[in-house]
């Protein structure tokens, strides 16, 4: 089991027994995951394998999934299952025979009732998830305007 | 004086040879080009010409870009974030404006 980065700080039967709320899911290649829009009730750790998230573009009048992201083996997709409105804002699939455990939200709000430290750990890791994420894309749309900005000055 | 009509004969044939074999290789190649519009075809053939010295190659007009391929144009958007996201990786380690500035090799945008 690799290290998963939500699990992050939480002793090792502490994670087994987050971990334990869940199922494993194994999806074979090309498998979609979930769907941009779809009710997100489970949040992912990915065990083995790697995931794209792709979002909707218009090329040449056809819809196509562009990549956004690739996720690899530790690390968590689909946390728009912890935040409101739980609703997933990309769709996921595999380019390769993927696992995953999937953590339904309600399991994990249950068990996080009677374990507020393990709560306040996992919080403290999805939130350094999301805020990398925003950083990342923040960087990554700034580039894009000072090209624009380039381009219209040229 | 028949060796003499002999050269001739064959210096004619050589100088009809060369002219039609310099004929064929500057004639227009495609149909199409010859039916597109002319400043567009001008645009294309000074686009595709060798780079010169001091001079800026022109860009391709939109409709030399469109026939690329659909799926080579999703590789290139690919290769594109793909880059783009390890470039701010590169700024998220060590945040400095220069990282936000620096130049991408991705051919989307090149």
């Amino acid at each position: 089991m690799p290290d998963i980065d939500l699990l992050k700080g939480l002793a090792p039967d502490e994670a087994a027994s987050v971990l334990a709320l869940g199922r494993r899911v194994v999806l074979t290649t090309g498998a979609e995951l979930f769907h941009l829009g779809d009710t997100a009730d489970s949040i992912y750790a990915v065990t083995r394998g790697r995931v794209r998230l792709t979002l909707p573009m218009q090329v040449r009048s056809r819809e196509e999934d562009v990549l956004v992201e690739e996720c690899s083996s530790g690390q968590t997709v689909g946390w728009s299952a912890l935040t409101p409105p739980y609703r997933f804002t990309l769709t996921a699939s595999v380019p390769l025979e993927t696992e995953v455990v999937a953590l339904p939200r309600e399991a994990l709000n249950r068990y996080f009732a009677g374990h507020p430290d393990t709560g306040y750990t996992v919080s403290f890791n999805l939130s350094c998830v999301i805020g990398q994420r925003l950083q990342l894309f923040q960087a990554m749309w700034l580039r894009e305007i000072q090209r624009m900005v380039e381009s219209r000055c040229a | 004086m028949e060796m003499l009509l002999m050269g001739a004969c064959l210096s004619i044939f050589g100088l009809a040879v060369a002219c039609l074999a310099f004929g064929a290789a500057t004639r227009d190649t495609g149909i199409a080009t010859a039916a597109a519009p002319a400043a567009e075809t001008e645009m294309m053939r000074a686009a595709v010409q060798p780079a010169r010295f001091f001079v800026t190659p022109p860009a391709l007009p939109v409709a030399a870009r469109s026939s690329v391929p659909i799926e080579a144009l999703l590789l290139q958007i690919e290769n594109h974030v793909r880059l783009e996201h390890a470039a701010a990786q590169c700024f998220l380690e060590s945040p400095n404006p220069s990282m936000l500035h620096s130049r991408t090799v991705s051919a989307l945008v090149n």
